[in-house]
C-alpha cells in the first residue's frame, strides 16, 4: 500500500502503448467496445429463453417506432416477453455495467490505489445491509422500491460513514480511508450475517440471491429510477478526468498544479457512492467489473482518465451485458447469478494481471 | 510480445475452462435437494383406525419411513366448468380479473396451490410446476422454478399461462411483478402454511378461478378429512400427556452442517400437534425456522426426530443422522428414532393433509405396522 506516491494505478501501460501509436488504439478501441456494445445488445435483446426468431424481434422494434416492414410476434406473450422482460432487463444490465466500470475507474484514479473498487468504500456492503433489512422485516413501505430504496440508502450512508471515519483536520488519507474500509465492511458483513440468522428460509435465500447478483427482475420503471443517476454521474465523471490525471503525479503535485484535492476526492466518493447504491439496489452485488475493467482498458491505451473514464463505462456494459446473455440461457427456466459469473472471470484474469506486473516491474508492493 | 501472447492465451484458457467447468457442475444436479420421486403409495393398507398402537411411543428403537397411502390429488367430481370472467381481490388486496382459465400456473414453495388446483378438477389446465410439486400426476410438468424457489419470467411467458396464483415464498419478487406489467392476471395468496387455513386458500383459488362452487365443496372435504383423521389420532396417542412423545422437526442438508429447527409458524409446529405429540421446538420458543443449537437441541430431548426423506439422505441416512452433533444427545438420536417423509409431501398441506398425516401417525404411533406391510 505504499504505491500512492508514484503514479502506481498504470503497471504496465508504458511498454504496452508506444506513445506514437496511442491515438490510434485509442480510436480502435472506441470503434470496438461501441460496435460490441451494439453488437452484444441486439444479440442479447434477441436470445432469450422463450425463443423468438430474429425476424420478429427486428419486426416488434421497427413496429413501436412506426416501421411496418417485419412483421412483429402474433402472439401477445411473445411481445409481453420481448419488452417487458427481456428488453428493460438488456438495458439495466447496460446502465449498472456501465456505472460499475466508471466507478472503478474513478476510485482507482481517486486512491491512487490498483485494488481500489466501490466495495473498497462499503457501497454493497453498505447496500446489502439495508436489502438485508428490508427482505428479513418484510418491509413494503414504499412497495416494490422498498428493498432497492432502502439498499440505496444504506449504500450512500456507509459510504460517506467511511469517507467521515477516515477524515481527520480536513484531510482523509489514502490508506487510512482504505482500512477504515475494511473495518465498516467487516461490520456490515456481521450485520448481514445476523440477519440471514434472524431471517426465515424465504429470506434467507433472498439474501444469498440479492448477494448473488441477477437481473432477472428488470422492469422499466427500474430503469427509469436509475438511468438519470447514471446519466449525472457518468457527465461529473468525465468532467473529472483531467484532474485525476493531475492528481495521478502524487497528491503535493496536485495540490501545486491547483488541484483542491481533498474537494476532489469528496466529489468522486460521493458520486461513487450514488451511482453505485442506485446500481446495485436492484441488481444485488455484482463483483469485478469495477476492478477489471479499467485495467483491462489501461493495458490497452494507458492511463490517462479522459480516455479511461468513457471507456471504462462502454467496457463496463458490454460486459455486463454479456455475462447476462449467459446467465439468462445458461440453463433451461433458470437464471444463473450474475456475480458468480463476472467473479469467475474475473478472478483469474485479476490473477494473470498479477502475475503479468509482478514478472514485468516486480509487482505492486 | 511472445511472452504476452501466451500468457494472454493462458489466462484466456484458464477463464474459460472454469467457466466450463463450473457450468457442467451446475447441469449435472439441477435438483439436488429434493428426493427423487414421491413414493408409490398402498392403497389397501389396514385403516389407521384399526391399527394397535405400540406401548410406549417414546422409547420406540430404529427408523420409520412414513409414505402417504395415495400420494395423487383426489378431485372434486364431477370436474367443474370456470365462470369467467371473474375479478378478485387478492391477499395483498390487489384488485385482480381472470378471463380465462385454460392455462393455469400455480406455484409456491410448499406446492399447495397447485395441488389445489388438481384437487379442484381443473389438473388438465395446469402447464408447469414448482420444485415443491412431485405428485405423480404433475411431475412430468415443466419446471419453471430453479432449484433456489427462483423464478424465471421469460420461461414462465414461454407456457403462455392464462392465470397465475402464487404466494410470496418464491422469488424475485419482481419477476412476479413483470408477469403483471406482461398483462398476465396474478393472484397472490396468503404464504401461512398451517392445517387451520386449507378452506381459505381453496376457496382463494377457487375464486381466482372461476369454480367457487367446486372451491366449497373441496374446502369443506377437506376440513371434513383433517378433523377425521385428527379424531383417529387421538384414539391412537395416549391419553396421559407425560407419554406422549416429544417431537421435533429438522431440515437437514448434506454433511456440512446445514441444521435447522422448524418451529412456530413453520408448518411443521401444526402437524406435530395435529399428531397429538408435544412440539419440541414451540415449547422452547423457537420461532419460524432457527439453525440447531447443538446443546440447546440435547437439552430439549426429543424422542422422535421428523425429516425429509431428501434430506435424511443426505447425512448419510440414521446412522449418519445419529452422528450429528445435539442430535447424538438426544433419545431419539440414542434411539435411531428417527420418521422421514417425501421431501414433496411432508410440508404440502393442502389436499394432501388428512393423507400426510395419517402416514405420519402411523410411522410415530404403530410403526411395526409399516414393517408388516413390506
Amino acid at each position: 500500500m505504499t504505491a500512492t506516491a508514484s503514479p502506481p494505478a498504470t503497471p504496465g501501460t508504458d511498454t504496452a502503448a508506444p506513445a506514437g501509436r496511442r491515438p490510434v488504439r485509442v480510436v480502435v478501441l472506441f470503434a470496438v467496445l461501441v460496435a460490441g456494445l451494439v453488437v452484444v445488445s441486439l444479440v442479447s435483446a434477441a436470445v432469450g429463453q422463450f425463443g423468438i426468431p430474429l425476424s420478429q424481434v427486428v419486426g416488434s422494434i421497427l413496429n413501436r417506432v412506426g416501421i411496418d416492414v417485419l412483421a412483429a410476434p402474433a402472439d401477445p406473450f411473445a411481445e409481453a416477453a420481448l419488452w417487458d422482460v427481456r428488453f428493460p432487463r438488456v438495458v439495466l444490465a447496460l446502465l449498472v455495467g456501465g456505472v460499475l466500470g466508471v466507478c472503478g475507474a474513478l476510485m482507482q484514479g481517486c486512491f491512487g490505489n490498483p485494488l481500489a473498487e466501490p466495495g473498497v468504500v462499503g457501497v454493497s456492503s453498505g447496500a446489502a445491509v439495508g436489502a438485508c433489512l428490508s427482505i428479513v422485516f418484510g418491509w413494503t413501505f414504499l412497495g416494490s422500491f422498498t428493498t432497492p430504496a432502502l439498499a440505496f440508502c444504506t449504500g450512500l450512508a456507509t459510504t460517506l460513514a467511511v469517507y467521515v471515519l477516515a477524515r481527520s483536520k480536513g484531510k482523509a488519507g489514502v490508506v487510512t480511508m482504505i482500512l477504515t474500509g475494511v473495518a465498516v465492511n467487516a461490520v456490515a458483513g456481521a450485520a448481514i450475517s445476523f440477519l440471514v440468522f434472524a431471517g426465515d428460509q424465504a429470506a434467507r435465500e433472498q439474501i444469498v440471491f440479492w448477494q448473488l447478483g441477477s437481473l432477472a427482475g428488470s422492469r422499466w420503471v427500474y430503469v427509469a429510477t436509475i438511468a438519470p443517476l447514471v446519466a449525472v454521474c457518468a457527465i461529473v465523471a468525465l468532467l473529472l478526468a483531467k484532474r485525476l490525471d493531475l492528481l495521478s503525479l502524487g497528491d503535493r503535485q496536485a495540490r501545486h498544479l491547483g488541484v483542491d484535492v481533498e474537494v476532489l476526492r469528496l466529489v468522486t466518493i460521493v458520486v461513487v457512492a450514488v451511482a453505485v447504491s442506485a446500481a446495485v439496489s436492484y441488481s444485488g452485488i455484482i463483483g469485478f467489473v469495477g476492478l477489471v475493467v479499467p485495467h483491462l482498458i489501461r493495458m490497452i491505451t494507458g492511463p490517462g482518465h479522459r480516455v479511461l473514464i468513457p471507456a471504462s463505462l462502454l467496457g463496463g456494459a458490454l460486459l455486463l451485458v454479456a455475462a447476462d446473455l449467459l446467465a439468462r440461457n445458461a440453463f433451461d427456466y433458470a437464471d444463473l447469478p450474475i456475480g458468480m459469473l463476472t467473479a469467475l472471470v474475473g478472478g483469474p484474469f485479476f490473477f494473470w494481471l498479477l502475475l503479468r506486473t509482478r514478472r514485468r516491474e516486480g509487482g505492486w508492493t | 510480445m511472445f511472452i504476452r501472447a501466451r500468457s494472454r492465451r493462458f489466462a484466456a484458457g484458464v477463464a474459460l475452462a472454469s467457466v466450463v467447468l463450473v457450468l457442467a457442475g451446475c447441469g449435472s444436479a439441477p435438483e439436488p435437494t429434493r428426493a427423487a420421486r414421491v413414493p408409490e403409495g398402498n392403497a389397501d393398507q389396514t385403516p389407521l383406525s384399526e391399527l394397535t398402537p405400540v406401548a410406549d411411543p417414546r422409547s420406540y428403537e430404529g427408523p420409520s419411513t412414513a409414505i402417504v397411502a395415495q400420494p395423487d390429488i383426489v378431485p372434486v367430481e364431477p370436474a367443474p366448468r370456470p365462470r369467467l370472467p371473474v375479478t378478485v381481490t387478492d391477499h395483498q388486496g390487489t384488485q385482480i380479473t381472470v378471463d380465462d382459465a385454460s392455462r393455469v400456473l400455480a406455484l409456491d414453495r410448499s406446492g399447495t396451490l397447485a395441488a389445489t388446483v388438481f384437487g379442484l378438477g381443473l389438473g388438465d389446465r395446469v402447464v408447469g410446476r414448482d420444485s415443491s410439486t412431485g405428485f405423480p400426476a404433475a411431475r412430468d410438468l415443466p419446471l419453471v422454478t430453479s432449484n433456489g424457489h427462483q423464478l424465471n419470467s421469460e420461461a414462465v411467458l414461454k407456457l403462455r399461462p392464462s392465470v397465475v396464483l402464487t404466494d410470496t415464498t418464491l422469488g424475485p419478487w419482481s419477476v412476479v411483478l413483470q408477469l403483471r406489467d406482461a398483462g398476465i392476471p396474478v393472484v397472490v395468496v396468503t404464504p401461512q402454511r398451517t392445517l387451520d387455513n386449507n378452506g381459505d386458500i381453496v376457496r382463494a383459488v377457487a375464486g381466482a378461478l372461476g369454480v367457487p362452487d367446486a372451491g366449497t365443496e373441496l374446502a369443506d372435504r377437506l376440513d371434513r378429512e383433517v378433523e377425521a383423521k385428527r379424531a383417529e389420532i387421538a384414539a391412537l396417542a395416549p391419553d396421559d400427556e407425560t407419554r406422549r412423545p416429544r417431537v421435533v422437526f429438522l431440515y437437514v442438508r448434506g454433511t456440512a452442517g446445514v441444521y435447522h429447527m422448524f418451529g412456530k409458524g413453520s408448518g411443521a409446529d401444526a402437524l406435530i400437534s395435529a399428531l397429538g405429540a408435544v412440539d419440541v421446538a414451540s415449547e422452547v420458543g423457537v420461532d419460524g425456522t432457527r439453525p440447531i443449537n447443538p446443546e440447546a437441541l440435547a437439552k430439549a430431548k426429543p424422542d422422535v426426530i421428523l425429516l425429509m426423506t431428501g434430506g435424511l439422505e443426505s447425512v448419510g441416512g440414521a446412522d449418519g443422522a445419529a452422528g450429528i452433533p445435539g442430535v447424538a444427545q438426544t433419545p431419539a438420536g440414542q434411539h435411531r428414532r428417527f420418521v422421514d417423509m417425501n421431501d414433496y409431501q411432508i410440508l404440502s398441506f393442502g389436499p394432501l393433509s388428512a393423507p400426510v398425516l395419517d402416514a405420519l401417525a402411523r410411522a410415530l404411533y404403530a410403526p411395526d405396522s409399516l414393517k408388516a406391510a413390506g
